[in-house]
């Protein structure tokens, strides 16, 4: 840590802005994020306790981001049932990513945004788009701009070019694709990750056409994502093979690990995960072996520090409340019976 | 005297189903009580309008104002009467059935005088008589009497009862030629049920052939005072309701919009159920058109010269394509059946349609049993038969006008079936 | 050292602002085989309407009360039900899943929009559903709820409440994280940090709140002053915890690490009254042992003053005799509500109250039935009788499909030892398919109805008197009438289903029967009949032969 004694010590965080060029070559040392903030969406689309490993799936994603630095009032987290307090779960309010017990990805401090039949196709577009009805409060809303990095994690039951949503709706490819165009059209974010753990997974981003997408996905078309291992206790399978191992490599990441994006997209060799893991790199214009893993997982900024005074001249006064308000108009108050005695007592 | 025995059997009958044990379950069918017009809903009107809670504030009435303070007025004074009240109303309609039956026949005897010159001379024989004739008379009245679909209609206490009435006295009125009586009657009717509009046309027609003379200003007249007294009973139940239009978003509007999803005898219900909300609205006014005005024109310059006709089929469609039929309407529309008696021979699917009556009045309970209670059945069991219901009706209404184009032109040409000795069939072109 | 630095700060504020907080912890225990704990926080804040200041009070619910300009604010979280006839009464009941009712200024113009605000604000901040919360699922209690706070002397106090019930909602670490993040020591020290998720969610009853209401400065009440009040109650099952001798390890997984160095007081009674029958040692040894009569009952609490300590605080209570089996006086009042009926045409909603107590007993009974569910005023009998002496006053407001629930209130005069049953038919609504839940079969949660009793005696009463801010005020509190406000149990019912994957089919099916309608009439309408020479066409067997032939 450090600390100067100056009667202004201003530390700056000067962000290096590089105007975007679409479609020309940047050279090598210009390969730098140029992001300001980082955002993640982890959606699970699975309703019922037999789906408990998806819930498992999302929340470790959800673990992993939290603790590399993503504040819990940018992650935007939907979880379709649940499955912590769930009767069936022997073990209350917690949630394992494995039989032994090893990591409560669920822990003491969570913070899950949309939930139950929240989690709709039709609110996870208006998220993304950020079409959302007007009375929705700020932890329910994508607040991105054209500086920030979008963790995107979507788990559930998925198929040949659409993903489940509780059993009762689906989101197709094509819909994703023009819901993350409109995103970049109207400049919500500067680079996004994809990853979708489900059967099938790559059809869901082989529609895609927005530009500065990397997406990853755990399975081919044709293939099932299959889980990891059963928990006895429990009754059912409890995580997901892909983001056990995803989990497994995250846990010894670091806010300031070196790892890079393409030792994660190698996470789950098909020995490993029994499905082959898919990505997609033509949308991204950087390579992902330069790209440090907690652009997108974490929260790191390039901070530039500087103990030169600022003046600053502008400062946005508060406006003070104007001093009619002060004088309070005395109101009389009474506290009032518990009971409707008025009724009682002209019946009697 | 017969025909007093016949009264008396039936009325018996309806009075000691309204008194047995099972009269709760009789009243609460699906296929009998739909939320329009079951006894349950207007007792709940009724109640809430006593207690001085608006009945239209909430969902559950939706029958007009004047049928509120009638039942109102009814309840509160004499509740002991109203079994016998239904009897009686439902009896009346059978009579008025008959009657009307009867100044029908005049009809067609007179309208077969006139065209007695265009019959071909081998038709002859297809002539109506007029005993037979009268006899038809007979059966519209023991059908309206012992149809099981009536008798339970009447037995269930439903509001369908009053609406038959109010048909059949407007359908007397216009056979006989009393306008004032008919527009009333039907004007009366429509503001309970709405559908009941259609019938102004040949209402219009009839009176206008009855009372003779000036063709298109009877049309005028008729129409003129049917709004009026449309209008005015619209006005009369704004006024009991306080001088407050907003009844009619729990009367018309409920009947326009099918909000109520309950299951019952027509298309509606799981139709409306399935349907993707974006093209809700869409289907709502085609299927409301289809019940109510698709039909009437081409019907109309069609069967311009058979009002009666034109009645009997207007009154069968609109009950076949209303948003919440219900038995008592089927049973009404059969009722006038037998007044074609004489196009019977030319029906084709009386055995089917026959067959899939009875078929789908046992079946309809069975699944809805299955589905509602013991849960193994769903939805599409119920839907299944009542689409066959609604087919077998919409069978035995085209069954029957192509039976009546097929006599006219019997008549004209003779019924062989034959050109220059070569064997030749009909065909529509 | 951070936090006494930020004590000494605060009580220099504390002079300033007059914000205040204090922790509280009362213990109950409810023999034979359960204990009841009940946490309050309370902070007052005396900051102005705007709440531009706020220092211990939390800032966003400051900002949720001056924005939508609420009076009065309850909103609970709950999972489980509490047995009214075994456990007595709680301190606050709520009603299971998620439940909110305000009061608001009677400046606001629109309240129903205010009201969807404030919800949606809510649901933001304590991560649970409230925003479905809408006007088809909002009442206006006309009898039942009544503020506890003060209210402006010349308004009608009703006009301003609205409330709903979300009886679906989960409960889990989700809503307590940030609610615990509300207080200002968080979970770090005090009282809080015995709220550990894992410990909590393993209870037979776990309810979560918040209160604020505006209390009254001086006797004359020209100036209020703002009290948010944190509640967390739980029940706990010996069989759970594997043994009666309760301690904060078994209950809680750890001991108190002190007071929150910013609470004014942090007090832990606990209710020593069954001692006497169920003899039981506290340890470590109560600081005083205050003996409480009130409305005809006495009882003990012991009373523990936590200090800052640094070491942990493990208060315990040891059962002497190993089991023994104990026979409870059932509290004045209780009921029970079920479903009646079978199939999925028809029901009853029945709810049974039963007056133990040898006088009559005032009660006001809201049953609030959603839309889907009509429930039929024509339908209610009380004791099976239509017309019942019992029935003071009444309050109906009818339902109407997906705009507003169905609402009855019934005041009743409950005879002593009595069970009055008020029974309700209503009929099953059938809903459009996509209306339907994703687990539409798993059954439609009815909220819990509302019963408000006008108590004359203070049997198993654990409430504050509404003057009273801190847990002691209800030390030898007595007052004429004890105002209770309960909750019944919940139910569920299962609708009937549509096929959800016939869509199509349908669609496809009844066009076409409307199209054999019209096929037909059109044919009839636009052509004529013609003989025509039958050799001229084929039919369609000849057809299909002749092509055999070539």
């Amino acid at each position: 840590m450090f600390s100067v004694h100056v009667r202004l010590c201003c530390i700056l965080v000067v962000v290096v802005c590089v105007t975007r060029s679409v479609g020309v070559q940047l050279p090598e040392q210009f390969q730098k994020s140029n992001h300001t903030n980082n955002w993640a969406v982890l959606v699970d689309t699975s309703r019922f306790w037999f789906n408990y490993r998806h819930v498992a799936n999302v929340l470790s994603i959800y673990r992993s981001v939290k603790r590399l630095g993503i504040p819990d009032s940018q992650i935007i987290l939907m979880i379709s049932d649940d499955m912590a307090c769930n009767p069936r779960n022997p073990r209350p309010a917690t949630i394992f990513n494995n039989a032994h017990e090893q990591i409560n990805v669920y822990g003491d401090d969570v913070e899950v945004d949309y939930r139950g039949y929240e989690v709709s196709v039709e609110n996870f577009i208006r998220l993304l788009t950020g079409r959302v009805p007007p009375e929705t409060p700020r932890s329910k809303q994508l607040l991105t701009d054209e500086g920030s990095n979008i963790l995107i994690y979507l788990t559930g039951h998925g198929g040949d070019g659409f993903l489940k949503f509780q059993d009762s709706e689906e989101v197709t490819s094509q819909e994703l694709a023009d819901a993350l165009e409109q995103m970049w059209q109207k400049r919500r974010y500067n680079e996004i990750f994809f990853i979708i753990d489900t059967c099938q997974a790559s059809s869901m981003y082989e529609k895609f056409y927005s530009p500065n997408i990397l997406a990853t996905a755990s399975s081919l078309v044709g293939e099932d994502s299959l889980s990891h291992h059963v928990d006895a206790a429990i009754g059912v399978y409890i995580i997901d093979r892909y983001t056990y191992y995803v989990l497994e490599f995250l846990e010894k990441v670091y806010p300031d690990s070196q790892k890079t994006m393409s030792e994660f997209l190698a996470v789950c060799p098909k020995s490993a995960c029994l499905s082959t893991v898919g990505v997609r790199r033509d949308l991204f214009k950087r390579d992902p072996s330069n790209v440090p893993i907690t652009d997108f997982f974490g929260s790191v900024r390039p901070v530039v520090i500087t103990t030169e005074p600022i003046d600053i001249l502008d400062i946005p006064k508060r406006k003070k409340t104007e001093h009619q308000n002060k004088t309070k108009v005395l109101e009389k108050r009474v506290y009032l019976p518990q009971f409707p005695m008025h009724l009682v007592k002209s019946s009697t | 005297m017969a025909l007093i025995i016949k009264y008396i059997i039936a009325g018996l009958v309806r009075y000691w189903l309204i008194h047995i044990d099972y009269w709760q379950t009789i009243a609460n069918r699906v296929e009998i009580a739909t939320p329009l017009n079951s006894w349950k809903r207007l007792v709940e009107g009724v109640f809430l309008y006593d207690h001085n809670i608006n009945p239209y504030e909430g969902d559950a009435f939706h029958e007009s104002p004047i049928m509120l303070i009638f039942f109102h007025y009814l309840m509160k004074n004499v509740p002991y009467l109203l079994p016998l009240l239904f009897t009686t109303l439902d009896l009346l309609t059978a009579y008025l059935l008959f009657k009307t039956s009867k100044s029908f026949i005049k009809i067609f005897m007179e309208s077969q005088a006139k065209n007695k010159c265009e019959v071909a001379e081998e038709s002859y024989k297809l002539l109506l008589i007029e005993s037979e004739l009268e006899e038809s008379a007979e059966y519209v009245l023991s059908t309206y009497l012992f149809n099981p679909y009536s008798i339970l209609n009447c037995a269930g206490m439903t509001t369908t009862v009053i609406q038959n009435v109010l048909v059949a006295a407007s359908l007397w009125g216009a056979s006989t030629g009393h306008a004032i009586l008919a527009c009333a009657f039907v004007a009366l009717a429509t503001h309970q049920a709405l559908y009941p509009i259609l019938l102004i046309v040949p209402i219009a027609i009839l009176l206008a052939d009855v009372n003779k003379g000036c063709n298109k200003c009877s049309y005028i007249k008729t129409l003129l005072a049917f709004v009026l007294c449309w209008g005015f009973f619209i006005y009369i139940s704004a006024y009991i309701m306080d001088g407050s239009y907003n009844y009619v978003y729990n009367t018309y509007g409920f009947i326009l919009t099918v909000p109520d999803l309950k299951p019952n005898i027509g298309l509606f219900w799981y139709f409306f159920t399935e349907m993707f909300e974006h093209f809700r609205l869409l289907f709502v006014c085609a299927f409301q058109i289809n019940a109510l005005a698709l039909y009437i024109v081409p019907l109309t310059l069609r069967f311009r010269k058979e009002p009666v006709l034109l009645a009997t089929v207007l009154i069968a469609l609109s009950t076949i394509f209303r948003s919440y039929p219900c038995i008592g309407d089927v049973g009404f529309y059969l009722a006038l059946l037998p007044m074609w008696k004489h196009l019977f021979k030319f029906m084709q699917q009386k055995f089917i349609v026959g067959c899939a009556f009875i078929i789908t009045s046992a079946l309809g309970p069975t699944v809805w049993h299955l589905w509602i209670y013991s849960g193994s059945a769903n939805a599409n069991f119920f839907f299944g038969v009542t689409l066959s219901f609604a087919t077998a009706q919409i069978f035995l209404i085209t069954d029957l006008l192509f039976a009546y184009i097929k006599r006219e032109f019997t008549l004209k040409h003779g019924s062989s079936r034959r050109i220059d000795d070569k064997p030749a069939i009909l065909l529509l072109r | 050292m951070a936090l006494r630095f930020i004590s000494v700060l605060s009580i220099v504020f504390i002079g300033v602002f007059c914000d205040e907080f204090i922790e509280e912890l009362f213990i109950k225990p409810l023999p034979p085989t359960h204990l009841y704990s009940y946490f309050q926080f309370i902070t007052t804040s005396t900051a102005d309407e705007l709440f531009l200041h706020s220092h211990l009070s939390p800032r966003s619910i400051g900002e949720v009360i001056s924005r939508f300009q609420v009076e009065e604010l309850h909103l609970t979280l709950t999972e489980g039900q509490w047995r009214h006839d075994q456990w007595g009464y709680p301190v606050f009941d709520a009603a299971p899943g998620a439940e909110l009712y305000a009061w608001f200024n009677p400046r606001v113009k629109n309240i129903d929009k205010e009201w969807r605000r404030l919800s949606a604000t809510l649901s933001g901040l304590f991560c649970a559903s409230l925003n479905f919360i809408d006007n088809f699922n909002t009442i206006t209690p006309q009898m039942a709820l009544w503020p506890s706070g003060s209210m402006h002397s010349n308004v009608n106090a009703t006009t301003f409440l609205r409330y709903a019930s979300l009886p679906r909602e989960i409960v889990c670490t989700e809503n307590l994280t940030p609610w615990k993040k509300l207080l200002p020591c968080e979970s770090v020290k005090g009282f809080s940090a015995l709220l550990n998720s894992r410990m909590i969610h393993n209870t037979n009853y776990h309810s979560i709140g918040i209160h604020v209401r505006k209390v009254c400065t001086k006797d004359n009440c020209t100036d209020t002053y703002v009290e948010i009040k944190q509640t967390v109650a739980l029940v706990y099952d010996y069989k759970i915890i594997n043994t009666n001798n309760w301690s904060f390890r078994y209950l809680f997984g750890q001991g108190l690490p002190g007071a929150c160095p910013l609470a004014s007081s942090s007090k832990i009674y606990v209710d020593v009254s069954s001692n006497d029958t169920y003899p039981f040692h506290l340890s470590p040894t109560p600081d005083t042992i205050v003996t409480s009569y009130r409305g005809g009952s006495d009882i003990k609490l012991a009373i523990y003053n936590i200090s800052m300590s640094t070491e942990m605080i493990n208060i315990g209570a040891k059962y002497n005799s190993k089991y023994q089996i104990q026979l409870n006086m059932p509290p004045p009042l209780h009921f029970s509500r079920h479903i009646l009926g079978y199939g999925k045409e028809f029901g009853g909603i029945v709810t049974e109250v039963v007056n133990n107590y040898w006088t009559d007993i005032d009660v006001v009974v809201l049953e609030n039935a959603p839309w889907w569910l009509p429930i039929q005023l024509s339908s209610l009998r009380v004791n099976g009788e239509a017309k019942s002496k019992l029935v003071i006053a009444q309050y109906y407001s009818p339902g109407r499909s997906r705009q507003k629930p169905y609402h009855l209130e019934l005041l009743l005069k409950l005879p002593p030892r009595s069970t009055t049953t008020i029974t309700i038919d209503f009929e099953f609504v059938f809903l459009k398919w996509q209306e339907y839940p994703p687990d539409a079969n798993h059954g439609f949660y009815i909220g819990a109805a509302i019963i408000n009793a006008n108590l004359p005696t203070a049997r198993n009463y654990t409430s504050q008197p509404i003057s009273g801010v801190t847990y002691d005020s209800i030390i030898n509190a007595s007052q004429p009438w004890y105002p209770a406000l309960f909750r019944t149990n919940g139910a569920m019912v299962s609708l009937p289903t549509p096929d959800f994957s016939m869509p199509y089919n349908v669609i496809c099916l009844a066009c076409t029967v409307v199209a054999l309608a019209f096929g037909p009439l059109h044919n009839i309408c636009t052509k004529e009949l013609v003989l025509k020479p039958s050799g001229t066409s084929l039919s369609l067997i000849q057809k299909i032969s002749k092509m055999f032939n070539k």
